[in-house]
C-alpha cells in the first residue's frame, strides 16, 4: 500500500503557526492532500484523534559512531533511536574513527544510511582535517559527496586564522558551520562546571568563559565574513546574551540539549557520571536564561546532543568516563517537560524549533513544512499520556542516561519518513507494510 | 606621442593613450619577431641589468631576448653569486649597478612598492618586472597585446580572471589595464583569495567561477603557488583543480569560446588539464612571444625618451 491517511488528529502548521483539525492524505513519498474529511478506502488508515501531527522532527546534533565506534552505536540502532524519538532527518556529527573529513565516508555514510533506511541521514563534514584544528578540510569535494554542514563537534576551532579563512572559503560552496565551542586552554581537563558543586567535590572545574570567549570570537569572525554559523549546545546566560546582542546585525542560530535545560551543576552530586557532559551542567541561573532564550526565539533550534557511550563506560569513575548523555528516544518529551509543562512555549512554538528551524538552517525546503507536494515526513505526538523512561529499553547502545524513571508527556507516537511508517506505537516499524 | 616617463613602474601610472602607445609598438615588434634572420640596431650601445631578486626563468629571459633582439647589452645579476650574501643591502647594491653606468635596471622583488624606491634614488630607466603583490606592467602589457591581436579591440571586452587573485601581482595590473581600455573584467576564485577590496580596481567579483566565466570571451587563469595552500587559504590542490580548474563545460554553445590564458608557468592538472595548452582556444604560448615584442616596445620607448 502506497498510501497513508491521517485522520482526526490536531495538525500542526509550525511555519504559520496555527493548529487544525484536518486530515492528511501521503502517496508515493509526498503529502498529496491536507484537507477535512479525506476518506480513502485505499489508504493505510492512521487514527490521529487526541494526538498532534506536524511536520518530522529535524536534529541538527546527534552522534551515531559509524565508523570506527559501532559498539557505542551505529547508523541501525541510531536511526533506530532517531524513529523512536520521531526524527525522521538527523545530522550526524563527524567526530567518527576516522573522522568524516573527505568525501569518501561522506559517501560511505550515505550509502549506510540507504541500507539502513528507516531515517533520513545528513552527514556533517570535519571544519578540519582530523578534526586536528590545523588544515581546512576540502569543504567543496564534501558538500558535493552529500554533507550539508560544517563541524568539528567534540571540539573548538583554537585557531582563529584558520576559523577565519574557512569561515571565508564555505561560503563559496553556501556550508553552513556548526559550532561546538571550547577554549581549550580555558576548558583544561575540567570536568564541570565552575562553582559550588566543583568546590564541595573538589572537582576540576570547566569555566563559562572556556565557551563565552570563543564564542564571541566567532560571532565576530561570521559578522566580519558573512559566515551562517549556528551555535551548538549553549550552556551559560552570557552566551544568551551574546545572540541576543548579534541577532540584530547578522542572521545568528543556535540550540540546546534537553540535559542543559532540566538539570543543573547541582545534580552532579545525586547523578555522578550521568551527568557528566560537556559543555558542563551549569546553574539555575544559566537554566533560566537559556529558556528564556528560547522563549524569544534567539535559540531558534532545539537538538539533542545525542552521546552514546555503553553502560561500562559510564561505570568507571567519574574522571575516566567519557563526556555524554544518551537521549535522542526522549528528547521531545524531555523538550515537552522543561518547556511546555513550565508554560516557556506551546506546542507549535516547540513543533517550529524541531522541525521547520532546522530544516531551513539546513537548507532543506521540501522538510519541516507541511504543504501538499512536500516530502511525506510527519511525526504524530500524543501529548496527554504519561510514561516512565526505561533506559534499558533503549534503542539506542547509549545507556548513559540520567532520565531513568522520570514520568513524561509527550511521546512521538508515529514517525513516517518518506511516505513510510518506521515507528508506530512507539516500536519500530520492523517489517515494511505501507 | 611625448613619452613623459623615465621609468615603467605599474599599469596604474600610464593612461589609455599611452597603453596604446606601447601596443601598437609591440604589435610592430611582434610582426618583426616572424622574420628571420632578426637583429634591430636601436638598442645598440645601450646597457641592460636584469635584477632579479625573486626567481623567474620567463621574464628574465624575455628581458633579455628583448634586449638583444634591440641591439642592447644585457647582464644578469644573480643571487646567488652576489653581495647579498655577504650582507650588502638593495639601495647599495642598486646604487653601484647605477655607478656602473648601466642604462635600464629591470627589477622583481618580493617587497611591493620597492620600484618606486629605486626609480627616485637611481638615474637610469627602471623597469618593474614584478614587485611583491602590487604590479607587473609588462605582464599586463603583453596580455593585452594578444588580446588586441585576437580580438581586435577592449570596448566591451568580457575578460574572467580566476584564481589567487589576492597575492597576483599579474591580476592587479591586468585588471587596471583592461578597464583604462574600456573592457570588462570579472574576478573569480576561492573567496580566501579574493577579498572584495579588489573590486576598488575595476573588476566585478562573480562567484561561482561557473557564473563569472558565462558568456565571457576570455578566461585569464592565475597560476596557483603551493604555498598558498600550505597558508591554509585552500584546503588542497585536487579540491583546487576541481573547482577552479579549467573544464571543458566552460565552453560556449556555439564552440566558439572563450579563449584561455594563463601567465605561466602553468600547473599541469591543476590550472589546466593535460590536454589543453595546444587546443584551438589556448592564447598562452601567443602570451609568450608578444612578451618579448612587448618588451621591445618598452625598452624602445623609455631609450627614446633618452636620445631626445
Amino acid at each position: 500500500m502506497n498510501k497513508i491517511l491521517i485522520k482526526g488528529g490536531t495538525v500542526v502548521f509550525p511555519h504559520q503557526g496555527v493548529l487544525q483539525d484536518v486530515d492528511i492524505l501521503v502517496e508515493k513519498g509526498l503529502i498529496t492532500r491536507i484537507e477535512k474529511g479525506i476518506e480513502d478506502a485505499k489508504a493505510f488508515p492512521i487514527n490521529a484523534s487526541n494526538l498532534l501531527v506536524g511536520p518530522g522532527f529535524v536534529n541538527l546534533h546527534v552522534h551515531l559512531r559509524e565508523p570506527g565506534r559501532e559498539v557505542e552505536e551505529n547508523l541501525l540502532t541510531g536511526s533506530r533511536a532517531a524513529a523512536r524519538g520521531g526524527f525522521t532527518s538527523i545530522v550526524s556529527m563527524p567526530n567518527t574513527h576516522p573522522p568524516i573529513d573527505n568525501p569518501l565516508l561522506v559517501r560511505y555514510l550515505l550509502l549506510r544510511a540507504r541500507e539502513v533506511g528507516l531515517v533520513n541521514i545528513f552527514p556533517a563534514g570535519a571544519i578540519t582535517v582530523g578534526l586536528e584544528g590545523k588544515e581546512m578540510a576540502e569543504y567543496g569535494l564534501l558538500k558535493e559527496a552529500g554533507a550539508v554542514a560544517l563541524s568539528d563537534d567534540g571540539r573548538g576551532v583554537q585557531d582563529s586564522h584558520l576559523l577565519y579563512l574557512a569561515f571565508q572559503y564555505a561560503q563559496y560552496f553556501h556550508l553552513p558551520f556548526i559550532l561546538h565551542e571550547e577554549d581549550e586552554t580555558l576548558s583544561r581537563d575540567g570536568e564541570i562546571s565552575e562553582g559550588e558543586t566543583s568546590i564541595l567535590l573538589g572537582k576540576k572545574a570547566i569555566p563559562r568563559v572556556a565557551e563565552e570567549s570563543p564564542m564571541a570570537r566567532d560571532l565576530i569572525l561570521a559578522y566580519r565574513t558573512g559566515a551562517r554559523v549556528h551555535f551548538t549546545h549553549l550552556s551559560t546566560s552570557l552566551e544568551v546574551e551574546l545572540l541576543r546582542w548579534f541577532q540584530n546585525k547578522m542572521p545568528t542560530s543556535a540550540d540546546v540539549t534537553p540535559h542543559h535545560l532540566l538539570l543543573t551543576d547541582d545534580d552532579v552530586l545525586q547523578l555522578g557520571t550521568e551527568a557528566k557532559v560537556k559543555p558542563p551542567l551549569r546553574s539555575l541561573e544559566d537554566q533560566k536564561a537559556l529558556k528564556e532564550g528560547i522563549r524569544e526565539g534567539v535559540i531558534p533550534i532545539l537538538a539533542s546532543d545525542h552521546a552514546p557511550h555503553p553502560l561500562e563506560e559510564k561505570d568507571r569513575s567519574f574522571s575516566e568516563v567519557p563526556f555524554g548523555i544518551s537521549n535522542l528516544e526522549i528528547t521531545v518529551p524531555l523538550y515537552a517537560k522543561a518547556l511546555i509543562e513550565e508554560g516557556v512555549i506551546n506546542w507549535v512554538e516547540l513543533w517550529e524549533k524541531l522541525s521547520y528551524n532546522p530544516a531551513l538552517f539546513l537548507g532543506l525546503h521540501n522538510k519541516g513544512i507541511l504543504e501538499e507536494g512536500k516530502d511525506a515526513d510527519i511525526t504524530i505526538v500524543d501529548p496527554g499520556t504519561k510514561k516512565t523512561v526505561e533506559v534499558s529499553k533503549f534503542e539506542s547502545r547509549g545507556k548513559n542516561c540520567p532520565f531513568e524513571n522520570w514520568s513524561l508527556l509527550g511521546w512521538p507516537f508515529y514517525t513516517i519518513v518518506g511516505g513510510k511508517i518506521v515507528m508506530a506505537e512507539g516500536s519500530i516499524v520492523e517489517s515494511e507494510f505501507c | 606621442m611625448e613619452w613623459t616617463h623615465k621609468d615603467l613602474l605599474g599599469i596604474n601610472l600610464l593612461t589609455g593613450e599611452e597603453i596604446e602607445y606601447l601596443l601598437e609598438r609591440g604589435n610592430y615588434f611582434r610582426g618583426f619577431l616572424d622574420s628571420s634572420p632578426k637583429k634591430m640596431k636601436w638598442g645598440e650601445g645601450y646597457y641592460l641589468v636584469n635584477f632579479f631578486l625573486e626567481p623567474s626563468t620567463r621574464t628574465r629571459v624575455s628581458f633579455e631576448m628583448a634586449g638583444r633582439l634591440s641591439g642592447m647589452e644585457v647582464v644578469n645579476f644573480t643571487t646567488e653569486i652576489s653581495s647579498f650574501q655577504k650582507g650588502e643591502n638593495l639601495e647599495d647594491t642598486a646604487k653601484t649597478l647605477a655607478r656602473m653606468k648601466f642604462n635600464v635596471l629591470v627589477v622583481r622583488h618580493r617587497q611591493s612598492g620597492i620600484v618606486e624606491y629605486l626609480a627616485q634614488l637611481l638615474p637610469l630607466h627602471v623597469i618593474n618586472a614584478g614587485d611583491g603583490m602590487r604590479e607587473h606592467p609588462t605582464q599586463a602589457l603583453l596580455d593585452l597585446l594578444t588580446l588586441q591581436r585576437k580580438f581586435g579591440y577592449f570596448k566591451g571586452l568580457k575578460v574572467a580572471i580566476v584564481g589567487d587573485i589576492l597575492h597576483s601581482r599579474v591580476a592587479r595590473s591586468l585588471t587596471l589595464g583592461l578597464k583604462k581600455l574600456g573592457a570588462e573584467v570579472f574576478l573569480s576564485g576561492p573567496p580566501t583569495l579574493l577579498p572584495p577590496a579588489m573590486e576598488s580596481l575595476g573588476g566585478k567579483i562573480v562567484f561561482p567561477v561557473e557564473k563569472a566565466v558565462e558568456g565571457i570571451d576570455v578566461i585569464y587563469l592565475l597560476r596557483i603557488q603551493k604555498e598558498r595552500q600550505e597558508a591554509g587559504y585552500f584546503p588542497s590542490v585536487r579540491e583546487y583543480a576541481h573547482f577552479f580548474g579549467w573544464k571543458e563545460k566552460w565552453l560556449n554553445k556555439e564552440n566558439s569560446g572563450p579563449f584561455i590564458m594563463h601567465p605561466g608557468p602553468i600547473n599541469r592538472g591543476v590550472e589546466i588539464g593535460y590536454n589543453l595548452e595546444g587546443e584551438k582556444f589556448s592564447l598562452i604560448e601567443e602570451q609568450v612571444t608578444c612578451g618579448v615584442a612587448i618588451r621591445m616596445a618598452v625598452l624602445e620607448t623609455l631609450l627614446q625618451g633618452e636620445t631626445q
